[in-house]
């Protein structure tokens, strides 16, 4: 061991401790909406997930999607995960024209990573097919900012909302939140104890299509189906994770499970264009940009995420970088981003990649890779 | 009036009768000197300090105010924080003086009429715990940390079967060398407590200060926003049945409070907005 992962060793080792002695912590969710009959999560069809990958999705010498393989990616993944024979009656199963719909994208990832124009696009012209206005379809995310530099407008009708809860992420804006919808714990001693629900989601939304990255994450190990929806729909949220110690393994699925989030998110559809192996859930540069060229569908976010444990694993082995299942002090340079962003083999958080099964003990779907069906259909 | 105005003193009686003393030219050097200085009141980025909950610095003077009631303090402000001085040198009773940047008159002015338009009230500050006055600077620390904590407190000069729990610096449950740790100190204390036990909380934010006075007819709030910046929706928990009541923001007036639930023994409401300081009147409903 040379003398700088020793050095490291020991300022990290209390926290090894406290983290090892904090277990689960106490939360108490406050909700007075009851789950549905058959909740959107996991759905239908607990399990199952279609993967439908093209060569020609993406142009990996400019990043740009092929809008028409999108299309007919988008076609084929829903028809083979409904069992529908045509388009129009697969997404007939899910929605209706009086539904208002969410659309929950991801924006953190801008400029090289986010919920795909295209897909989005082609989820709104499904609805609409399907019967539903403009007028009841919501694109969403927390923060404006983010979704002011991503920008769908130009490429959604006009009628269609987008929504934020928050200007930016400063923790002053509330009043896009529920305050009778909320999850309080005490993570860190942190004075602001509450994470509350969306308005949008509790108030407005009747069903919710889920359309999270293929991404790494510095505390989770991966961002999925469940911290999109789950982190995405909550405020206050980026207290579980700080100094080395990450709370995320019980507070996503968590966060997740709670009514009536789960019951109205009722698709997921996996924007695998791109990915993110490394310095997730941003994608400030190229560097940790890949090309799975796939998009993954279900209802079942458990399953979905993980397989983009396995994805986002063996895309790091693939360039030499540690597994976001390592948990060794060596590893981790406490909340410094720089030496994560430089280098690959760093954590600035012991990840908790264990989100995902522990979500699967919530009834959220299915985490044995076994009892997992995986479609796997090319487009060329 | 305000063209030349550098120094405004406030006063204020039992019965939260403000007294406001401009002067135009400068005050005499015995009459600064007589009095304490306060900090600048804000919220500071710290370099290199971390704190165990990234909850911003805020610095705050009203601890200082309810530990020695009776003195007469000073600020010595730059542009920017004069009505936030006087909101909080008002919440806190204190006799001021606030010698301000010219820059700040307007805002100061607008202030102090929102100030003087408040109903008055003669209230005495409600507290879940106690701190033994030992008049070192360790225990002015901790009462600092408790109070930016929203942990209220009465100061008492020995233990008090009054509350459940007294702290006492140096003792064996609080000995002074954890003390020297005042962040970690009021965490212990607050778990002490328990939350569930708090007469008052406040979410989304970490930036806002509350004092609350009240007694068993009616409560005052007082919610001081050190940030510089407006907070909407700012949600208060207070122990306790209370009705609706009347909210008064400076800069908007008085406002409605919004989602204003009674249930579990317990009584929540949100601002709509808050800048630098609102105050919240509720009435008990038992």
């Amino acid at each position: 061991m040379d003398r700088r992962a020793f050095v490291r060793l020991l300022a990290a080792a209390p926290l090894l401790r406290a983290q090892i002695r904090s277990g689960r912590p106490a939360v108490n969710v406050v909700s007075k909406y009851a789950p549905a009959a058959a909740p959107g999560m996991p759905g239908p069809y607990p399990g199952r997930v279609v993967s439908v990958a093209s060569a020609k999705a993406v142009d990996v010498s400019t990043g740009a999607a092929n809008d028409e393989i999108v299309r007919d990616m988008m076609a084929r993944g829903m028809r083979a995960l409904t069992g529908a024979a045509t388009t129009a009656e697969a997404w007939r199963r899910f929605f209706e024209p009086a539904d208002r719909v969410g659309i929950k994208v991801n924006c953190g990832g801008y400029p090289h990573c986010i919920s795909a124009y295209e897909i989005v696009a082609e989820v709104i012209r499904q609805l609409m097919d399907v019967g539903v206005p403009p007028s009841q379809i919501f694109i969403y995310e927390r923060f404006q900012n983010q979704l002011d530099e991503v920008n769908y407008a130009p490429r959604v009708p006009d009628g269609v909302s987008i929504v934020a809860a928050e200007r930016a992420n400063r923790n002053v804006d509330n009043s896009g939140y529920d305050p009778a919808t909320y999850l309080e714990a005490d993570f860190f001693g942190e004075d602001d104890t509450r994470s509350n629900m969306m308005r949008l989601v509790s108030e407005r939304l009747m069903k919710i299509v889920n359309i999270p990255n293929m991404k790494d994450h510095g505390a989770t190990g991966v961002t999925g189906c469940l911290k999109n929806v789950a982190y995405g729909s909550f405020s206050n949220v980026a207290r579980t994770h700080q100094r080395g110690v990450s709370h995320t393994y019980s507070v996503v699925g968590t966060l997740a499970s709670i009514e009536p989030l789960r019951s109205r998110t009722v698709l997921q559809i996996m924007d695998g264009l791109r990915g993110v192996w490394h310095g997730g859930p941003f994608a400030r540069t190229t560097r940790y940009v890949f090309y799975p060229r796939q998009i993954m569908f279900g209802t079942d976010p458990v399953a979905i995420d993980r397989l983009l444990l396995d994805i986002i694993d063996n895309e790091r082995k693939a360039h030499g970088a540690i597994s976001i299942w390592d948990r060794s002090a060596a590893s981790l340079r406490m909340d410094d981003s720089r030496a994560r962003d430089a280098d690959p083999n760093v954590n600035i958080i012991i990840r908790e990649p264990g989100h995902v099964e522990y979500a699967s003990t919530l009834g959220l779907g299915v985490y044995d890779r076994a009892r997992i069906a995986v479609q796997d259909i090319r487009v060329d | 009036m305000f063209a030349a105005l550098s120094c405004v003193v406030l006063t204020q009686d039992a019965a939260d009768r403000l007294t406001i003393r401009f002067s135009t030219g400068a005050l005499s050097d015995a009459e600064l000197s007589s009095r304490e200085a306060l900090a600048t009141p804000g919220v500071t980025a710290r370099a290199g300090v971390a704190s165990p909950t990234r909850a911003p610095w805020i610095v705050a003077n009203g601890w200082r105010v309810v530990r020695q009631p009776g003195a007469k303090y000073r600020y010595d402000l730059p542009a920017g924080k004069a009505a936030l001085a006087a909101a909080e040198a008002f919440a806190y009773g204190a006799d001021a003086l606030l010698k301000i940047d010219p820059a700040d008159e307007t805002s100061l002015r607008a202030m102090l009429a929102f100030l003087e338009g408040l109903p008055r009230v003669d209230l005495p500050a409600i507290a879940d715990l106690a701190v033994v006055e030992d008049g070192t600077a360790v225990a002015g620390e901790v009462m600092n940390l408790l109070a930016r904590r929203n942990l209220l407190y009465e100061i008492v000069k020995a233990p008090s079967a009054r509350y459940r729990l007294t702290v006492a610096v140096g003792s064996r449950e609080f000995p002074v060398e954890e003390a020297a740790d005042p962040s970690a100190f009021a965490l212990k204390i607050r778990r002490l407590l328990t939350d569930e036990q708090r007469t008052l909380r406040i979410y989304g934010t970490e930036v806002v200060i509350a004092r609350l006075v009240g007694d068993a007819a009616r409560v005052r709030v007082h919610l001081i926003n050190y940030s510089g910046r407006e907070i909407e929706g700012l949600r208060v928990r207070l122990r306790g049945a209370y009705g609706t009541g009347e909210a008064f923001a400076a800069g908007a007036g008085r406002v409605a409070l919004q989602d204003h639930v009674v249930a579990g023994g317990a009584t929540e409401f949100s601002l709509p907005r808050i800048g630098i300081y609102a105050v919240i009147d509720l009435n008990g409903t038992r």
